[in-house]
């Protein structure tokens, strides 16, 4: 029997008492072996996307400024719980400033997306928010925000709009570890779990909010049980295991539509590059050890891990992954290339789009 | 005189004080273990050790508060906002609390804490990340805002701050940190340039000229004193001299430096990097028509940004805040030109 590798997150992640009380136990073989294919091949353009993303912004020519955070090895909890919802009918989800792989995974143009990084005419924002801002209305992703916690209460907003209307969806919400201490968030639980709202709060818990990891940041450690006190329902999920993250998102979000709540989740994960491109190895030094990046890279990469177990499963072939490989290394660079074709925006752009 | 960039010129400031007085400390995000995010604040955990120099959770209305509630106790907290933009969520504890409790009570405490960031346009970090908020501040009686513009200022102000009584926002120029000392002489010489020994400080609410002129005046602060400076280079190749005015503060606000200038130029520009409507230079140029209106022979300019959410893309961020070009031409208005 193939079984997805688990992964045990490290001792310096604080472990939480899962609320569901299940241990992931997956037979990979009973699983819908089509669109785990489809998922790995997602994680696999994201993770070329990121670092081409990362490679442009060093080469300084391509248009590409400010922060530049980047979401590899978190690729499991965008393309799992995006791929659990119905975003071409009504799903909604917003996310924080780390936001690229919300709108890969949900099916945006990969050049829109680049083309926005780079400041271009053709980005999806037209090249007036950059990295921290994508968006895609019409995959109901209501964009990626700046300000820490800033995009949890809109969350709410979102959700509220759903119950309003009667409708049978959800509103996924995506934020880091540092998103917990902001009093807004606390307000949002609240008032979510109050009304009912169908929200699933994402807490990607990669164990550092820039240099300060959860220790140093949270008298409670534990996060997921900070959401007790708001008796709110949550789990806490190995973030680097597709199928761990896909088979229990996917039944939790369909219970939330035939019993709307609030869901809060705690994904377990691991952000590989600096915090943002101004978090060089001088910088992480001071709170993250090489060693610890590399256990990560090595022992609990999601994109390995998946590989690993579709191979095992006779899912995935060798000629397939390097197929796979080899399209997503040509698809970052189509994008980038999308996006060095694509004009600035015209300087008549400065003033529209303030009002409506 | 020794020469400083910006950033350095604000540890210099920080860590002397700190030296000086037991009382004061640091708090804010990344400014330990990290060494600061911008590096102001390097060596100072090891230094001062971590009651003096506190890292914190990104949680601005605590550190604020924090900062409000150890001043009314008598210490002189340093609140680092990592971004002047991410005081926001915490402008409720400013506005509404710093800025009240002197009166409120009748004058029986006093709130002597210092709330310091870098502020205003980067390097394209968009509209939640460039703004130059110190109107919002600048507008709330019971607070002091500085905004210094050069290394010495950066220096002297700081201090100043620190030892103010009041809740004082240093508006600091993050385009002006990195500065090079070569850099800021070649645009004047003597600009990166820090007065020596005596413990000089800078006086709180005092402008300055920094150029001296006949033809126009050119009134800034923060990063557009220096492009006022660059303005003024830009126009003495035409003939045209212009008096540059760094105003240094904006609450408490001298208006006597600018309007004695006036009274020789006849001319003014007014110049901030944000946008204009109900702005700093919306407020200078009032003050200039109550109380300067007789000596102007030209309507007053103002320069100012566009009214929009900073852009992304190079191409749009650079249309939307001034530049020495804008004024140029807004100065060569004052004198009849087109
Ligand atoms: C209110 C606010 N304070 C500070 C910042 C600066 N800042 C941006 S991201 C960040 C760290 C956030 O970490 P986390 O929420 O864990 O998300 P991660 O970057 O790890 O994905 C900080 C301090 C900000 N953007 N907004
Ligand atoms: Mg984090």
């Amino acid at each position: 029997m193939a079984r997805a590798a688990t992964a045990a997150p490290p001792a310096s992640h604080a472990t939480a008492k899962n609320g569901s009380g299940k241990e992931a136990d997956l037979d990979i073989k009973k699983l819908d072996a089509k669109k785990y294919l489809r998922f790995y091949e997602q994680m696999v353009h994201i993770r070329e996307f990121e670092e081409l993303c990362d490679h442009a912004f060093r080469q300084g020519t391509h248009g590409i400024g400010g922060y530049l955070h980047l979401y590899s090895g978190e690729e499991a909890i965008a393309v799992g719980i995006i791929g659990a919802m119905d975003v071409e009918n009504g799903d909604a989800f917003i996310g924080h400033y780390r936001d690229h792989a919300y709108a890969l995974a949900a099916g945006s143009e990969p050049g829109e997306v680049m083309a926005e990084i780079c400041g271009k005419a053709t980005g999806c924002s037209k090249g007036k928010g950059g990295s921290m801002h994508i968006c895609d209305a019409k995959l109901g992703f209501y964009g990626g925000y700046g300000i820490v916690g800033g995009n949890v209460p809109i969350a709410l907003g979102l959700a509220w709009a759903i119950k309003y209307r009667g409708e049978n969806r959800v509103c996924a919400c995506f934020f880091g570890d540092g998103s917990m201490n902001q009093g807004g968030f606390h307000e949002t639980l609240n008032m979510a779990q109050l009304y009912k709202v169908p929200a699933l709060f994402v807490l990607e818990n990669n164990g550092y909010a820039m240099g300060t990891s959860i220790e140093r940041s949270h008298a409670n450690p534990n996060l997921a049980s900070r959401v007790e006190s708001y008796a709110m329902e949550y789990h806490v999920i190995n973030g680097q295991n597709i199928f761990e993250v896909h088979e229990q998102v996917a039944a939790i979000v369909e219970s939330m539509r035939t019993n709307p709540r609030p869901v809060f989740l705690e994904m377990k994960t691991y952000r590989y590059h600096g915090h943002g491109a101004a978090d060089t190895q001088v910088t992480q030094s001071t709170y993250r050890s090489r060693e610890e990046v590399e256990d990560w890279k090595t022992h609990r990469d999601p994109i390995r891990l998946a590989e690993q177990a579709l191979m095992e499963a006779e899912i995935l072939t060798e000629e397939e992954r390097e197929r796979i490989h080899t399209e997503a290394v040509e698809a970052a660079k189509a994008a980038l290339k999308f996006s060095d074709d694509s004009p600035d925006p015209s300087p008549d752009e400065l003033l529209t789009d303030v009002y409506v | 005189m020794a020469k400083h960039r910006y950033a350095d010129a604000l540890a210099l400031a920080l860590g002397e004080e700190m030296d000086k007085d037991d009382s004061v400390f640091i708090i804010g995000e990344e400014v330990g273990q990290y060494l600061g995010t911008l590096q102001v604040t390097k060596g100072f955990l090891a230094k001062y050790g971590p009651n003096r120099v506190v890292d914190t959770p990104i949680s601005e209305v605590g550190i604020i508060g924090l900062g409000i509630g150890s001043a009314m106790a008598g210490l002189r907290p340093v609140c680092e906002m990592m971004r002047l933009d991410f005081s926001l969520p915490a402008y409720d504890q400013i506005v509404q609390h710093a800025a009240k409790i002197r009166y409120m009570f009748g004058g029986q405490f006093k709130v002597p804490m210092v709330i310091r960031g870098p502020s205003g346009v980067g390097r394209q970090l968009s509209a939640q990340h460039s703004q130059a908020l110190e109107v919002l501040f600048a507008h709330i009686p019971g607070l002091k805002v500085v905004v210094p513009a050069t290394p010495a200022d950066a220096y002297g102000l700081t201090k100043a701050a620190i030892r103010d009584d009041n809740p004082v926002v240093i508006i600091e120029a993050l385009r002006m940190y990195f500065e090079k000392p070569e850099a800021l002489e070649a645009i004047q010489p003597g600009l990166s340039e820090i007065p020596e020994g005596d413990d000089w400080i800078a006086n709180i609410g005092e402008a300055k000229v920094l150029r001296e002129g006949k033809d126009v005046t050119l009134i800034g602060y923060s990063t557009m004193t220096i492009s006022c400076l660059r303005a003024a280079n830009l126009l003495a190749q035409e003939g045209i001299s212009a008096e540059v005015i760094d105003l240094r503060s904006l609450l408490p606000l001298d208006m006597a430096t600018p309007l004695a200038s006036i009274k020789k130029t006849h001319r003014a520009v007014v110049v901030q990097e944000q946008w204009g409507m109900y702005g700093i230079a919306a407020e200078i140029s009032a003050q200039i028509a109550e109380r300067g209106f007789y000596d102007l022979d030209a309507p007053v300019q103002r320069v100012t940004g566009a009214f929009v959410p900073m852009p992304y893309s190079k191409a749009l961020e650079s249309l939307a805040y001034p530049h020495e070009e804008d004024i140029v031409v807004a100065a060569k208005r004052t004198l009849g030109g087109k």
